[in-house]
């Protein structure tokens, strides 16, 4: 056996960053990204992420001009795709504090590549899940009404018993604790954008780093403030999905009230979130020559943590399933014979092809280090996922205890433009922030590289 | 180096005297254990039955848990836990003893489960009933069972044994093994655990069902694992062994997973009870309804404290994590509160007005629990204690938490 030689890392794991670059290259190469021109691909993605933004405020004009029946919500089903679309956005917003909070807790040091990007997707799709909530309120000049402020003709007080107000202060909190997390994470690398940006660009990055300067207080007070705000990020990233799970759980409708739903609604949104910022960060380490930051390995392991959420998914579906055979109610097993032999059983069969088998392709590793494979794959979990709140909404409302209200659900033109409007509003957040933030984490890369070593010495 | 790596290596085994001497203690356990429980199922079969599944399913979570936990750290490449890795190994490798455990339960089938008795389902009058009376059929109960046993000394006995090969040094092919069965043996194991409190404990109430059951047994066994692997680390510890092996940093860490797992079960065990309070479903309160009946509230506060707020706050503190003192108290309250928490699940079935612990709940946990320390200690002649070989295993000893 070789002697242990403890203050290097052992060559059992592949090196986190490749081609072994410089500190001084890993800067020019992640803040370079903000300081040159952006390359032709970003103007014409955010072209496309721009018009269709557009097309999301024009609906929201239209529906406060109109009102919320532009939408196709009515009995029986009054939840519709707006709800989904809520989950669906908020179950994206997970995956970035997973990494930042949970993997950081776990040591996994993978995730120091990643953690940037993704947690700025879980803030704007925060901020575009609350799009829905708030329009869906059909008064959203009485939004404020949600929080629990005395009014003045005490004529309104809140439910506190309600999910739904649980809600409100569950994701406001999530949305709070992760701007800060990922604020606080970034000042280091502000500090380094303004060092080496100059005049006004200089002064905003400046106002921004707080006055950063990297000394050795800097770092400890740095170091700790992170580590509380993982400790905090933490115990969100399980409680905002459970609440919202709870939005339909806490309720008697069969296919909603189900005791698996809040860890089954979890393991679904860090599975989505995941997906998401597969499809980004392989775009996006191309369009911008960052592979060697971003490496296969992290696109692998995060294919391998969506093989492990796609098989819980898997799992709480057949649990629903079984349970639902096994407990003998006859509306339990109405609601789950209608998924799969009713009319929209073609939404729970994509649901099932996307969310549990597309993902069981990672078994090979052929297939989780290949760039198209994987691509394909999470956009497919991004539908499926979609899809999964679709059914568990549209389907488990359409027909309900009473035969002679059942119905069918049918989208509008605005439920279609709200939508891609929203994934719009999603994407151009997002090449914002390519374009004038760090992608990456650059302190917490460089801590992760070899230290530099003095040439030959010791040999 | 070579020289305190060997000298580390002999440190690895334990003494054979010592080994003999707890050898004996667990054999006499073993002994009058079954003796009394025999007299008491012979006195008084019906409580015997109850009991004995108590204790039964308490050794088998702990196992449940080991397998997992294991599996897991090979799907990770963990390497902190590798110093303590064979300890978890040899609760693993006792999975296949609990097959023969099993054979009480299984006569008591007929006491213990309504659905046993001839026709219990009237598919009749009720059809949709028809999955539930097939589900229980004898052929399909004795597949499952049959199925469980095999899947689980299965994965055991390979996880187990790619571990050991590697003792004299390491093995790529052993490696790749653990690593190949570790993903999809968790899977199976999921699944199986599932069906598994399902069976024995959830059927227990042949009407009631939640689908978060399989789940929060699953999380009982888990964090009742880590307080046992934790417990007898610190007793070689406290007898001599690997102290410079199974460091602070390890207990450290073991807290931590202690601590976490304490939260998890919490967040199971509030999930399930606020989804069925709140749409106050007769065929759901049923199971809590049962749990407030005369005393039996009191063990339902005593989970609550127990179960959640005492370890919580116990563990909550680095200082505390890092006190081997507080460590060891909390993992030993923590076995004893899993105990209480099967106890919860599963006795108010068998006597549902008044919580009480009887007599036979000791003599069966004696017996099983002899059988299982003889499963467990077994392991330890003249073996290794720690994966000697592992090629993680240096950085395991060097592991620090910053």
């Amino acid at each position: 056996m070789a002697d242990v030689v403890m203050d290097r890392p052992l060559p059992l794991d592949p090196p986190l960053v490749e081609g072994n670059p410089t500190y001084s290259q890993i800067t020019d190469d992640v803040a370079g990204i903000v300081e040159r021109k952006p390359p032709r691909e970003w103007y014409a993605a955010i072209s496309v992420t721009g018009l269709l933004t557009l097309a999301l405020g024009i609906s929201i004009a239209w529906l406060l001009y109109k009102g919320v029946g532009i939408w196709g919500n009515n009995q029986p089903v009054a939840w519709a795709w707006p709800i989904t679309d809520f989950v669906f956005w908020i179950g994206i917003g997970h995956a970035g504090t997973l990494i930042s909070a949970i993997l950081y807790l776990f040591r996994q040091r993978w995730r120091t590549s990643i953690n940037r990007a993704a947690e700025a997707m879980t803030i704007f799709a925060v901020m575009t899940a609350g799009l829905f909530p708030l329009f869906h309120t059909g008064r959203p000049w009485r939004a404020y009404w949600l929080f629990p402020i005395p009014n003045l003709d005490l004529s309104l007080w809140q439910n506190f018993r309600s999910p739904l107000m649980w809600d409100v202060f569950a994701v406001s909190t999530y949305a709070t604790v992760s701007i800060l997390f990922w604020y606080v994470g970034m000042i280091p690398d502000l500090g380094t954008l303004r060092d080496r940006a100059a005049g006004l660009r200089q002064k905003i990055y400046g106002f921004f780093a707080l006055g950063w300067r990297g000394s050795a207080w800097h770092w400890n007070h740095y170091e700790k403030a992170y580590l509380i705000l993982a400790g905090l990020s933490t115990p969100l990233v399980l409680s905002v999905h459970s609440i919202v799970s709870l939005d339909f759980a806490v309720s008697i409708v069969p296919g909603w009230h189900t005791t698996i739903f809040p860890p089954y609604f979890v393991a679904g949104a860090i599975f989505s979130g995941f997906a998401m910022v597969i499809t980004l960060m392989v775009l996006a380490r191309k369009a911008y020559r960052l592979e060697h930051l971003i490496t296969i390995n992290h696109l692998e392991n995060m294919n391998k943590i969506l093989l492990a959420t796609g098989s819980i998914v898997g799992y709480s579906y057949a649990v629903e399933f079984f349970t639902a055979a096994f407990s003998g109610n006859p509306y339990e097993q109405f609601v789950f014979m209608n998924r799969v032999v009713g009319p929209y059983a073609w939404a729970v069969w994509t649901m099932f092809f996307c969310n549990v088998f597309a993902p069981q392709l990672f078994w090979f590793r052929k297939v989780r280090r290949s760039i198209p494979a994987m691509f394909v794959v999470s956009i497919i979990v991004n539908v499926g996922m979609w899809f999964e709140r679709f059914n568990i909404i549209v389907t488990s409302l359409h027909r309900d205890y009473l035969p002679s209200s059942w119905g069918m659900f049918t989208p509008t033109v605005f439920d279609f433009l709200t939508f891609f409007g929203s994934l719009g509003f999603f994407l151009t957040m997002f090449l914002l922030f390519l374009r004038f933030l760090p992608a990456i984490a650059l302190s917490e890369v460089k801590a992760v590289i070899p230290a530099p070593q003095p040439e030959k010495e010791g040999e | 180096m070579e020289t305190s790596l060997q000298q580390n290596r002999e440190s690895y085994y334990l003494d054979e005297a010592l080994w003999n001497k707890i050898r004996n203690v667990l054999l006499l356990v073993a002994v009058v254990g079954w003796a009394a429980s025999a007299y008491g199922w012979a006195a008084d079969g019906y409580n015997f039955y109850g009991s004995y599944l108590v204790n039964f399913m308490f050794w088998l979570t702990i196992g449940w848990g080991a397998a997992f936990f294991v599996a897991v750290q090979h799907i990770t490449t963990a390497a902190w836990s590798v110093t303590v890795r064979r300890i978890m190994e040899n609760v693993m490798i006792t999975l296949p003893v609990m097959a023969f455990l099993f054979i009480p339960v299984a006569v008591g089938i007929p006491t213990l489960y309504e659905w046993a008795q001839p026709g219990y389902f009237d598919i009749e009058h009720n059809p949709n009933l028809q999955f539930k009376a097939l589900f229980f059929s004898a052929p399909l109960y004795v597949a499952r069972v049959v199925t469980y046993f095999f899947v689980w000394s299965a994965l055991a006995v390979v996880l187990y044994q790619n571990s050991v090969a590697q003792d004299q040094g390491p093995s790529e092919e052993a490696r790749r093994n653990l690593r190949w069965w570790s993903a999809p043996g968790v899977l199976v194991l999921t699944a199986t655990v599932t069906m598994a409190s399902v069976d024995w404990i959830m059927s227990l109430d042949p009407h009631w069902y939640s689908t978060i059951f399989g789940i929060y047994v699953f999380s009982g066994g888990a964090l009742a694992f880590i307080a046992l692997v934790t417990l007898v680390a610190l007793a070689l510890r406290k007898a001599g062994y690997l102290r410079e092996t199974i460091t602070i940093e390890h207990y450290h860490d073991l807290g931590k997973w202690m601590f976490a797992l304490t939260v998890w079960w919490a967040y199971i065990a509030f999930s399930q009870y606020l989804l069925i309070w709140y749409a106050d479903l007769p065929e759901e309160t049923v199971f809590f309804k049962h749990r407030m009946e005369g005393t039996w509230i009191y063990l339902s506060a005593l989970l609550l404290v127990g179960h959640f707020i005492v370890p919580f706050l116990a563990l909550l503190s680095r200082a505390a994590k890092r006190n081997l003192a507080v460590l060891g108290l909390t993992a030993f309250w923590i076995l004893v509160i899993h105990g209480m928490d099967l106890h919860w699940l599963i006795l108010p079935s068998v006597h549902p007005h008044n919580f009480h612990i009887q007599w036979l709940d000791v003599t069966t946990f004696l017996a099983t629990g002899g059988v299982f320390g003889l499963a467990f200690w077994r392991r330890f002649r003249r073996r290794a204690m720690v994966p000697a070989g592992d090629v993680r295993l240096p950085e395991s000893l060097a592991h620090h938490n910053i």
